[in-house]
């Protein structure tokens, strides 16, 4: 986790003087736990739930919570158990917000780099997309790709990158104005070092703390954009495990099973709640001077 | 002054071009628009397909057709729904007052809740109060609005039965009769509450954080040692000045809430163009997805136009030269 390479930083690393760095820095140590059990039980799904899935038991179906021992969270319309689902969903829920985001993360520093460092049209052109994309909400870009890719996974992820790369690439971007004049770069030309390698070993270094204080605070906003998505039915077939998918099949038993839409409700706001907690900790540690920002 | 204007409508006009050209674009990129704009039960028709082709101009070229999509987008007319069988433009006119009506709603009720609660959070610094508050601005920032919503409506129109679940009961169009109003207001409460709830969670922020830096400014203090009573002081002389954050924050939301109302609008079946656009999208529904969109993206375009005109009036700092 990201939290590792900011205390890895330090400059010595004996263990007494890492116990220190760990106490002084004060981790978040409530949402740091709350995500790594749900990266644990995304990543070992299989061997966590108690069923799968999407296994139907039909004798059980619309189980109350917290009755049976073999159904601790109750169970849906076709007597699939909540828990493995919602146990699942974090899996899914993995599977499709992190490749979007690491997508979203490389091209949003890509084009910020050149943008920054290149100056002149190319940053004009760049910056007016970025603003452009920026300029409306979310939604409304996700829906428009879906509607003329299609729905499915694969284009919900495409919807996600394709919104959020562009906050990395003005973050980014304003980074590396900032320090593109400082001396060590200007000598770098002078050296005549080339561009790229300028830009690589010299600018890219410099907004690394940067790009993991937003990634933490982007994450959350992703995992809503996913989850609204997926509740409109835009991703997953209705039957897969994804928490949006999960609220929106409650919402048809809204009085009858009220279990089905409150505990994927309450695991995406956990989720958030810590990203959120995670990434304001997280920026006030590595660079106090973005408070602002946020 | 003018210049400013000037340079902010045109960016604005860039980027409504820009979005145009995206959603016309985006049917040519991916596969013949004529094949997209038939109805799927005609699909196999040859002979159909063909005089689709020339009905709606597209053996001509791009350029042309774009113009076309221009000139007939100004005055709304996006061609047929083919789900609803009737132009896109009657659609959108109906729809249109129902989002309107809701954002607005969304705004007020951010404004009167959002406000006091962010001000009197940072009078009652540190108190079982101000945590409330900030817990609940925490929640309102991390809980997704779909699911807000849902369980609102299981035990406010559910198990306690005192708002409607869904609807605009009898409203329609721009305004209501005396009659209407408290059936309007009532079936209004729910939609607007969930729509708002982030921001209502920000501008409780931004009040608290702009009131604490206020209350810790000289003139404040000098105020309070005149002898001045606590509530002059705070909500004369304090929370006017701390409310200019909240304001401009506040006309930049408003435009957020014509669109964030898509999810919102699904939830409570609210007959607004957030709702006919997924419609749209779920139905493959081509014109009405572009009408929905477009009117959208122009509204958010043009309120986000407004503020920053008004903004550029109340705070000359943000005007160039």
């Amino acid at each position: 986790m990201a939290s590792d390479n900011a205390i890895l930083v330090a400059d010595d690393r004996t263990p007494a003087s890492l116990r220190r760095r760990i106490q002084e820095a004060r981790l978040p140590w409530v949402p740091i736990t709350i995500l790594a059990v749900i990266l644990f039980c995304a990543i070992f799904a299989n061997l966590v739930a108690p069923h799968d899935p999407r296994e139907n038991d039909v004798i059980n179906k619309l189980q109350p919570p917290f009755q049976s021992a073999d159904h601790i969270l109750g169970t849906d319309r076709l007597g699939k158990d909540m828990l493995s689902r919602l146990i699942y969903g974090a899996r899914t829920m993995l599977q499709v917000t992190a490749p979007s985001m690491v997508v979203a993360i490389l091209a949003g520093t890509v084009v910020g780099l050149v943008s920054g460092y290149s100056g002149r049209w190319v940053d004009s052109v760049l910056m007016r997309i970025t603003d452009a994309v920026l300029g409306f909400p979310s939604i409304l870009v996700a829906l428009l790709i879906v509607t003329y890719l299609g729905t499915g996974v694969w284009n919900v992820m495409i919807a996600i990158a394709a919104t959020q790369w562009a906050r990395f690439a003005r973050m980014i971007r304003g980074e590396v104005l900032a320090i593109r004049d400082r001396d060590f770069v200007v000598l770098a030309q002078i050296y005549g070092v080339s561009s790229g390698m300028i830009v690589w070993r010299h600018l890219f270094p410099n907004v690394i703390n940067t790009l993991m204080v937003l990634t933490s605070v982007s994450v959350g906003q992703v995992i809503l954009l996913e989850a609204s998505l997926s509740f409109l039915g835009l991703g997953l077939r209705p039957g897969d495990p994804a928490w949006g998918i999960l609220v929106a099949e409650g919402r048809e038993f809204l009085t009858q099973a009220w279990w089905i839409a409150l505990f994927p409700g309450i695991l995406i706001t956990v989720v958030v709640m810590a990203f959120n907690y995670f990434g304001d900790w997280l920026r006030d540690y590595l660079d106090p001077r973005l408070r602002r920002a946020g | 002054m003018t210049v400013y204007i000037t340079r902010r409508i045109l960016e604005g006009f860039v980027t409504l071009v820009a979005l145009s050209f995206v959603v016309f674009g985006s049917v040519h990129l991916t596969g013949d628009p004529a094949r997209f704009l038939l109805p799927i039960s005609n699909d196999h028709d040859e002979a159909v397909y063909e005089a689709q082709k020339k009905a709606y101009g597209l053996d001509k070229p791009f350029i042309v057709q774009y113009a076309n999509f221009l000139y007939k987008g100004v005055q709304l007319d996006f061609g047929n729904s083919f789900t609803a069988r009737r132009p896109v433009r009657d659609i959108l006119l109906e729809r249109i007052p129902a989002t309107v009506h809701l954002a607005l709603a969304g705004m007020v009720l951010a404004i009167v809740i959002g406000v006091p609660l962010g001000i009197v959070s940072a009078v009652k610094r540190d108190t079982i109060l101000d945590k409330v508050c900030k817990t609940f601005a925490i929640f309102g920032m991390a809980a997704p609005q779909f699911w807000v919503a849902i369980m609102l409506i299981i035990i406010l129109a559910g198990y306690l039965d005192l708002l409607p679940a869904f609807g605009r009961g009898d409203m329609t169009g721009w305004f209501p009769t005396w009659s209407q109003i408290p059936n309007m207001i009532h079936h209004l409460i729910l939609p607007a509450f969930v729509l708002s709830l982030a921001i209502i969670a920000a501008i409780m922020r931004l009040a608290r954080s702009a009131m604490l830096e206020v209350l810790d400014s000289d003139y404040v203090k000098f105020a309070q040692v005149k002898g001045m009573s606590d509530r002059v002081v705070i909500w004369k002389h304090a929370a006017r000045n701390a409310l200019i954050p909240v304001i401009t924050y506040g006309g930049i939301s408003l435009a957020g809430l014509l669109n964030g109302s898509v999810v919102v609008e699904v939830v409570f079946a609210w007959p607004g163009v957030g709702l006919m656009l997924l419609e749209g999208v779920l139905s493959n529904n081509f014109p009405q997805v572009e009408g929905a969109i477009m009117v959208s993206g122009a509204a958010y375009i043009l309120t986000a136009l407004i503020v920053d005109i008004l903004y550029g009036y109340a705070d000359p700092r943000v005007r160039p030269n």
